[in-house]
């Protein structure tokens, strides 16, 4: 088995990234995923994908333009 | 309203941090390689046109490894004459090949050299500067400055008056998030512009003879709930550090997060005379080629575009200008004095909670009550103690330079502990035949006053609810400028029983420290005295309590911070007290009780005080 690089992008892992931890994946050719050496998290880049947009589940106002600043 | 003035900062870092990291992965570590030397100035170029493009000026702050590249220097000064841009010097961006050669080190962050070192390496750069551009540069800047470097910086370069000299924020939050790897461990600043004093960069000049010199700025204007709750590098006037925290669409590419955050900042106008203030300062590693995490160059190089044009925007409107650092600075001294406090009255513009949190800063401290949490005060840096605090090789403090907290709340608990204990928090607990409920759990909201030198935050009235009897309660928090004391109100506004009495008790529990981890609490010494008895009690971990009818007086001395902090009363109905923590709760407990009725009123200060 080969060594693991980066792939294309370069993807955090999305559980890490749920617990503010920003760390890199690794990419395995053999068999196509990228893999977190943190946590146990492994998945390929459709599932990444989807666990970050899971992630910002705590963003409810990430689309909304503000126009008052007082509560 | 005032304008939002803008400090828009560009630096030429010929090996921008990351960049070798990220481009260079598998390859030998080579800082000198052609590309990644091609590839910053590009960026550094990119980032320019873009700022000229909106109409808006920059603040180009060189760095050692640019000085050593023609290219990067004639763009300056190509750049000075066109635009206007001020050519400054960073103290960021050493690492290149000569400053290996020459230091030996691969250390790049100007704080945590020795002083030996850091008084030849200013020496170096500001004599390189000059050789370059027959000047002396006035602004300069770092993540971090300490106050012994920035005092030496003005003694030899007095040219020098303004300098980005810390990152709101950035401390063991950006370390865990970066897998404990990014020693940047500078909480407890201000947010906003001050002038420093000489003793501590953190901590504001209360006068002449304590004034560094220079006005600070911070690294980005953060956002001042996100940022203190979570993890402070994804939240801020840095449109890639948005990415990075994923606050944005990812099918349209938008982020309205990042102009809710401008113009939250315009927002604070409102609460600071007129003045409002915002900084933008990103590195060229953050519009790298290759991307950053999951943010293609394309997403990279859009949010810098999108950030700029809507400053230009601004500026169209006439809601903005923009200044060089030295041109601020010019204008901070002729409009602030060393009194006068930053405020900020601050929502939630991100998560949907509707939380609201208030900060205030001057030389005597940094405070920030949470309405979430009916008002408590959950941060408190006592700035007073103006704490000298070396940092650096050969200091006790090599990487740590945060300014110590008698409160931090979501390093040190706060209301919630698990199993046993008690958390920093400054708070009320009202009492009634055998219940207790602390103003915590009441969620509120808070409006602001100013009112000559006093800075009155009231609270919406919350109501506390026993088995058989309810009270309603307003609490007021008065800040006076130059007093290092918070003045607390609490008034019983309604009663369902107007006769029956309720115990107030207002507390300060705290202990110190700028991590999460507990300190050695033993040199603490806690008192409580009236005008016939004072009862000290140094501190053990024996859980032990003393109390005084009468009270006027509830202190403890932390001799680690060289701070005093008291709650006073001038009423003599109040029964004061202290309470010794133990070792699975190293905190210690000051308090003020009171029995009250409707239309009565409990008044107490919070006061902070320097102790050798």
């Amino acid at each position: 088995m080969a060594q693991s690089g980066k792939g294309k992008l370069n993807y955090r892992c999305p559980s890490c990234f749920m617990r503010d931890l920003d760390i890199d994946m690794f990419y395995d050719k053999d068999k196509e995923e990228y893999y977190c050496i943190r946590c146990c998290y492994s998945g390929k880049e459709e599932d990444i994908k989807a666990k970050n947009e899971m992630a910002r589940f705590r963003y409810r106002s990430m689309r909304k333009r503000y126009t008052s600043f007082d509560s | 309203m005032e304008k939002l003035i803008l400090n828009v900062i560009h630096r030429p870092e010929m090996v921008p941090e990351y960049a070798e990291k990220v481009t260079g992965h598998g390859k030998e570590e080579d800082i000198s390689r052609e590309s990644l030397l091609t590839e910053s100035l590009d960026i550094f170029k990119t980032q320019q046109e873009i700022a000229h493009k909106n109409g808006l000026k920059t603040t180009i702050q060189m760095t050692y490894a640019s000085l050593f590249n023609e290219e990067a220097v004639a763009l300056a000064k190509e750049h000075h004459s066109v635009y206007g841009d001020e050519i400054s010097l960073s103290l960021l961006g050493l690492p290149c090949e000569e400053f290996r050669n020459k230091y030996k080190t691969k250390d790049f962050c100007i704080w945590m050299f020795s002083m030996e070192d850091k008084k030849a390496i200013v020496k170096d750069v500001f004599e390189k500067f000059y050789e370059k551009f027959g000047f002396y540069p006035e602004s300069t800047g770092s993540y971090y400055i300490d106050a012994e470097l920035m005092n030496y910086i003005k003694e030899k370069y007095p040219t020098v008056k303004c300098a980005v000299a810390t990152c709101w924020e950035e401390g063991p939050k950006a370390y865990h998030t970066c897998n404990n790897s990014w020693y940047t461990l500078f909480d407890g600043g201000p947010w906003n512009p001050w002038i420093p004093s000489k003793q501590n960069i953190h901590a504001p000049a209360a006068n002449e003879q304590e004034d560094s010199g220079v006005v600070a700025i911070p690294h980005l204007s953060r956002d001042l709930m996100a940022c203190f709750d979570g993890n402070g590098s994804n939240f801020g006037t840095h449109p890639q550090n948005v990415l990075r925290g994923m606050i944005y669409d990812s099918e349209t590419w938008e982020y309205p997060y990042l102009y809710n955050l401008i113009d939250q900042y315009r927002n604070l106008a409102k609460y600071n005379k007129g003045y409002c203030y915002n900084m933008m300062f990103v590195g060229p590693g953050w519009m790298n080629k290759m991307g950053r995490w999951e943010a293609p160059y394309e997403l990279l190089l859009k949010s810098y575009e999108d950030g700029m044009a809507y400053y230009g925007k601004l500026k169209e409107e006439g809601k903005l200008q923009e200044m060089t650092m030295s041109e601020f600075a010019d204008h901070y001294r002729a409009t602030h004095t060393y009194q006068q406090p930053e405020c900020a009255l601050w929502r939630d513009i991100l998560y949907g909670s509707d939380k609201q949190y208030f900060w205030y800063a001057d030389p005597y401290m940094r405070t920030c009550l949470d309405m979430n949490q009916g008002g408590a005060m959950i941060d408190l840096r006592p700035y007073v103690a103006k704490l000298e605090w070396p940092v650096g090789i050969g200091t006790k403090h090599i990487q740590d330079a945060s300014y110590p907290f008698l409160i931090q709340a979501n390093y040190r608990a706060g209301y919630f502990t698990h199993y046993a204990g008690e958390g920093t928090i400054k708070s009320l607990k009202v009492r009634y035949e055998g219940e207790e409920v602390d103003l915590c759990l009441c969620r509120t909201k808070a409006h602001y006053a100013g009112e000559g030198t006093k800075h009155i935050v009231t609270l919406d009235p919350v109501t506390v609810e026993f088995a058989d009897l309810s009270v309603t309660i307003v609490s007021k928090f008065i800040f006076d400028e130059g007093s290092s004391k918070v003045e607390i109100v609490r008034e019983v506004v309604d009663s369902s029983n107007p006769e029956s009495k309720v115990e107030f008790n207002e507390y300060i529990t705290a202990c110190y420290g700028t991590t999460e981890y507990p300190e050695d609490m033993s040199h603490i010494i806690l008192s409580v005295s009236n005008k016939d008895t004072k009862e000290t009690l140094e501190y053990a971990y024996k859980c032990r309590e003393g109390e005084l009818e009468q009270a006027e007086s509830v202190s403890a001395i932390i001799p680690e911070i060289e701070t005093k902090v008291e709650i006073l009363t001038e009423d003599s109905s109040q029964v004061g007290y202290y309470r010794e923590g133990y070792a699975f709760s190293p905190m210690f407990t000051l308090g003020m009780k009171k029995e009250i009725q409707k239309g009565q009123v409990m008044r107490t200060w919070l006061s902070l005080e320097k102790v050798n």
